[in-house]
């Protein structure tokens, strides 16, 4: 899925702008949810979905009409995120994935204690909570929870669109879902749920 | 009763652990056989049964209160008119 690597197709003007009308833009409000939940901050959203849509019809002809548009937007979308916006912070988040596989792959796993969270205190969250824990997890953990629970996408996908192998996705998506419910429940408890 | 073949069951014969069965279902990444295969084995297992409801509540809320942010309609006019512009 390079940009630049792809084997080249030839369209038409006219086909160019049927693929970019009927392929790319009906995933808009899903990209401009993906780039808001990455920078969390709506002019930066704006500016990244459109940087992603000029990218696209740009490099239009390495994208092979009919295939998975979604996430070919999707990857476009992340990489320019990764090249262009994250650069900016000062010092990016980095997270110890040897060890997040080391804990997956382990045979211990199912005995580790995970966060003990009840459907009863979720059900009182109105929604800034649960924004609230994603928007706080480390962007390499919220972006698979976006990715998987939001948009859909299988692990195949989700491979691509990041560039990691399979196992990784797995494993990552399943840190962030402990780390979300480990945050979900300090709320809980502030809430007075207090066996959340 | 679960059936005889668990459709769970890695390439290499190993069985899988329930923990794995568990993320193939909350990842939405089952098959429909491993989905009634699961039903059936929660049945039997309390933890898996606990972990589900509470992971399948946290997925569903974050559906609902997290997919909401609609692009501006300015922004679609914008890209629209640089890939006029583009094209001039």
């Amino acid at each position: 899925m390079e940009l630049e690597d792809a084997p080249r197709q030839h369209y038409t003007e006219n086909e160019k702008q049927d693929i970019f009308n009927q392929e790319f833009m009906p995933h808009i409000h899903s990209m401009y949810n993906f780039g808001y939940r990455l920078t969390l901050d709506r002019d930066d959203a704006k500016d990244l979905v459109q940087d992603t849509y000029l990218k696209a019809y740009r490099f239009i002809e390495s994208f092979q009409k009919g295939t998975n548009a979604k996430a070919w937007l999707f990857r476009i979308l992340k990489n320019s995120f990764i090249n262009d916006y994250r650069k900016r912070s000062k010092e990016p988040n980095k997270i110890d994935y040897q060890e997040v596989e080391t804990y997956y792959n382990s045979e211990e796993v199912d005995r580790q204690i995970t966060p003990d969270l009840r459907v009863e205190s979720l059900k009182d969250m109105i929604g800034d909570e649960i924004s609230n824990a994603l928007n706080s997890l480390d962007v390499d953990f919220r972006t698979v929870i976006i990715l998987c629970d939001l948009e859909g996408f299988k692990y195949e996908e989700m491979a691509k669109i990041l560039d990691i192998p399979i196992g990784t996705v797995r494993s990552r998506l399943h840190r962030a879902r402990n780390l979300l419910k480990e945050k979900l429940k300090s709320y809980a408890k502030s809430m007075g749920y207090n066996n959340a | 009763m679960a059936p005889l073949y668990n459709p769970f069951i890695h390439d290499d014969g190993k069985k899988p652990t329930c923990m794995e069965m568990l993320q193939l279902i909350v990842d939405n990444q089952a098959t429909d056989e491993q989905r009634t295969y699961f039903k059936q084995h929660m049945d039997n297992c309390l933890p898996c049964y606990k972990k589900y409801n509470v992971d399948m509540a946290v997925s569903e809320l974050l559906k609902e209160k997290c997919s909401g942010e609609n692009c501006p309609d300015d922004l679609v006019a914008q890209i629209k008119s640089k890939i006029k512009m583009m094209n001039a």
